[in-house]
């Protein structure tokens, strides 16, 4: 019994990260109304760039040296956008799905440039296991899922309290008339990027401090973002966060039942399941709030 | 927006027109008929078969055949070409034959291409045959478009707004053309905002408002419908 | 003498694959991004059975039969999906198909790969080999290459057409559009799996990863590259494409900067896509003249 609520806490804290990279993903797709290929790579450069400021010749200790990752992979997501999704926003679907690709695979080759293949760690000292009622988690794992909970609990009330989340949530809802009722697309385009960078940094960034680094881990959080994405509905956040949160614990508690190797098959095979036969999601319905 | 209580029977000759202010419908009830929206409730009946359930391309096999609201001619493809690609059935479609049949697959599309060549000649529009559709006049394109559906040799035509956007030149020759294939026995059904053309052309017409069918009937009897006529200002006061 | 056959036929197994994509992606317009998997079934199909003691020349036959099955088992439920998520699905089968391949390690012996895969009977094996079998795929892709032409230029082609540019026009048009899908779906991955099967007795050591996203991504490049919708498009793109990896091979790089190739490559392919996208979606052959 145990085993499974150990299984069921590390799902629930895989998932909380899920959420961060889905929730992102999902604020692209509502504002934008396309996939990101490339957001994975902002979750592994996010990591990456923490690694670059710790090391020669700058030498920051980690925690200084998230800000300036995080501002890097800012900057990323909004040269993406400025020099290759902006101009295909007008054109044909497939240039921009076909770009979207095509980036994601520039980026991820970038990383294994500068980095190489292997894995990699922040080198810090392995984290030492808490226990309560049977079950063990780490310093690092509690601050992972505090900070899932910092950022999306500041999201909620971005979005709920302030202008410009009411605009985000307008310009989601229905573009057009958004921009009839003069809503500034330049900032909401601008909040969104920085929203999503952000979020897909500070999640690959606790990942790593939790695991490690390799150059695939971009394209293998991004499938599992999709389908989250997917299961709480495409565009709506609410969704994507429980869809997170909900994949983070099918592939923990998965692993019970089948072979580890298979365990990111799950995602894959939620993803072709979903397409089939709820492409709304399921919280689609469910979830009101956008 | 929905369609709600719509029931007419459309009898086996002529004109009928679709009329109704902006958003009453119409074009819903075009995609509802041609299967491209499934009904909740209901049923729709093509020459005493029952359509309504089916998949769009069936329906127009059977040969109620129709066209959008907005010009949906593909770009790269000449006049000659988009005529061609419109018939239906075609044994050059099928792998099997591609290879086993050459000599059938040929001769179809000789044949294909002269029905083609009779359409272009019926529109008046031999001389653009070569030309990429793009480079079409937004009018030539709705010709061009009502010649993709006369391709499949039709029963009845569905045409959604066809003389929308178009020189009033161009719609004397289309008027025409209506006219002419309705004497050969084709059954036309359009949905138009141009009154005058309607009353001209259609011997009887449907007003439809806010998803209800509200008036079957002559022309110049609708003009003094009281509801009808409500309809229509009522609808100019919201736009005010 | 040697490395020329070799990048020869590197570069006309490739063409193959991409004719077999550019059916489905620039033909009917189908993102399929997981034709890999097809490319891999067919590889794995027919060095299994051969390696049991089956002829090759049989073997291949099977392995583009059930490259075939598989193609259509996938496309039946997938088409109902629109545009980006049948993308999308496809992507996820392709990693599926490779996990399959990876775990399954009592059928493809995993990532251990098998080695030893025989050449056809009448071809010899090792480099002694080579001419025969740079014949062999040459007829092959002069076979693939006329069947293909013969379906795009007959009436079928031209519904293909139609299904790409609009499907309600194609459907009001009396087209059977799903009917359409299958079919494309089905032959491309008839022609995928002779390409993959063609590879591994080639290579004659296969292993999962030599069917990852990477490939999918490199035959997409040559269907861009080259020209979608042509029918020399594919060939003109494999040849550039295969030519260009084929020879950083055999360029003379000091050993210490061998790493960096893998990820330059990576990076150019990655940014060709960006590039062609942006500035000349395309390709090299156009289609039609604007």
């Amino acid at each position: 019994m145990t085993y499974y609520l150990q299984l069921l806490l590390n799902g629930v804290i895989a998932g909380s990260i899920y959420a961060l990279f889905a929730v992102g993903l999902t604020m692209v797709y509502g504002v934008f109304r396309f996939i990101n290929f490339a957001h994975g790579e902002l979750i592994a450069w996010g990591a990456y760039l923490v690694l670059l400021f710790m090391h020669t010749p700058i030498f920051l200790p980690i925690y200084y040296a998230v800000l300036p990752a995080l501002a890097g992979t800012i900057v990323i997501s909004l040269a993406q956008d400025r020099y290759v999704y902006r101009p295909l926003r007008q054109g044909s679907r497939i240039s921009l799905l076909i770009a979207s690709i095509g980036l994601s695979y520039l980026l991820r080759n970038g990383i294994r440039l500068i980095w190489g293949s292997d894995l990699m760690t922040y080198g810090l000292k392995p984290a030492r296991g808490i226990y309560f009622a049977g079950l063990s988690i780490t310093l690092t794992q509690i601050s992972m899922m505090a900070a899932a909970v910092f950022f999306l609990g500041s999201l909620y009330f971005l979005l709920t309290r302030s202008l410009l989340g009411k605009s985000l949530r307008a310009v989601a809802d229905n573009i057009q008339l958004a921009s009839i009722m003069g809503i500034n697309m330049k900032k909401v385009s601008l909040a969104v990027w920085v929203l999503a960078s952000v979020f897909a940094g500070v999640g690959g960034i606790l990942l790593a401090l939790d695991t490690n680094l390799e150059p695939m881990m971009g394209l293998t959080n991004l499938i599992k973002a999709f389908a989250a994405v997917l299961l709480g509905g495409a565009g709506n956040v609410w969704g994507a966060l429980l869809g997170g949160l909900c994949i983070g614990i099918a592939e923990n508690m998965g692993v019970a039942f089948f072979s580890p190797g298979y365990k990111d098959f799950i995602s894959f095979a939620l993803i072709i399941l979903l397409l089939l036969f709820r492409p709304g999601g399921i919280f689609g319905i469910l979830v009101g709030v956008r | 927006m929905a369609v709600k209580e719509v029931s007419f029977e459309l009898g086996n000759a002529g004109i009928t027109g679709l009329v109704g202010p902006n958003g009453s419908g119409k074009t819903t009830l075009f995609h509802l008929i041609t299967g491209f929206y499934q009904l909740d409730r209901g049923s729709v009946y093509f020459r005493d078969q029952l359509i309504s359930g089916l998949a769009p391309h069936r329906i127009s096999q059977m040969g109620l055949v129709r066209t959008f609201q907005q010009t949906r001619v593909l770009p790269f493809m000449s006049v000659l070409e988009t005529l061609m690609s419109a018939s239906p059935n075609q044994v050059g479609e099928r792998l099997s034959s591609i290879f086993l049949r050459p000599r059938a697959v040929s001769q179809a599309e000789k044949e294909n291409m002269e029905r083609a060549k009779e359409i272009l000649e019926f529109l008046r529009l031999t001389t653009l045959a070569d030309q990429l559709a793009s480079r079409l006049s937004f009018g030539q394109q709705k010709l061009l478009e009502l010649g993709r559906v006369l391709m499949s040799r039709p029963q009845m035509i569905l045409l959604d707004e066809p003389t929308a956007g178009i020189n009033p030149t161009l719609i004397r020759q289309l008027v025409e053309l209506l006219i002419t294939l309705s004497d050969q026995g084709i059954r036309i059904f359009l949905v138009e905002h141009n009154m005058p053309l309607v009353a001209e052309v259609c011997q009887e017409i449907l007003v439809m408002d806010s998803g209800s069918l509200i008036f079957t009937g002559a022309p110049s009897e609708a003009r003094q419908n009281a509801r009808v006529i409500e309809a229509y200002l009522g609808s100019t006061d919201h736009a005010a | 003498m040697d490395y020329l056959i070799h990048i020869l036929i590197v570069a006309l197994i490739y063409a193959i694959f991409a004719i077999s994509l550019n059916l489905e992606l620039g033909y009917t317009g189908l993102y399929n991004f997981g034709h890999v998997a097809f490319f891999g079934i067919g590889a794995y199909s027919s060095a299994l059975l051969s390696l049991g003691g089956l002829p090759v020349s049989l073997t291949m036959v099977i392995g583009m039969v059930f490259a075939g099955i598989a193609g259509g088992l996938l496309a039946i439920p997938a088409l109902r999906l629109s545009g980006d998520y049948f993308g999308i699905a496809t992507l996820a089968f392709g990693e599926m198909v490779r996990l399959f391949f990876l775990n399954e390690r009592w059928l493809t012996k995993g990532p251990m790969g098998l080695p030893g895969i025989p050449r056809p009977s009448w071809i010899g094996q090792g480099i002694a080999g080579l001419p025969m079998f740079l014949l062999l795929c040459a007829l092959l892709t002069l076979i693939v290459f006329l069947m293909v032409r013969r379906l795009t230029t007959a009436p079928f082609g031209r519904a293909l057409k139609v299904v790409r540019e609009d499907e309600y026009v194609a459907q009001a048009l009396g087209k059977n559009v799903l009917s359409l899908k299958i079919r494309a779906v089905t032959v491309g991955s008839v022609l995928a799996g002779l390409a993959g099967a063609l590879w591994a007795h080639y290579i004659t050591y296969i292993s999962p990863s030599d069917f990852t996203l990477n490939e999918t991504i490199l035959v997409l490049l040559c269907v861009v590259l080259g020209g979608r919708g042509t029918n020399w498009g594919p060939i003109l793109g494999a040849v550039v494409i295969i030519f260009f990896q084929e020879s950083l091979r055999f360029l003379p790089i000091p050993p210490d900067l061998g790493r960096f190739v893998a990820p330059l490559q990576g990076i150019v392919y990655g940014g060709t896509l960006v590039f062609l996208m942006l500035k000349r979606p395309e390709g090299l052959l156009p289609e039609y003249k604007a």
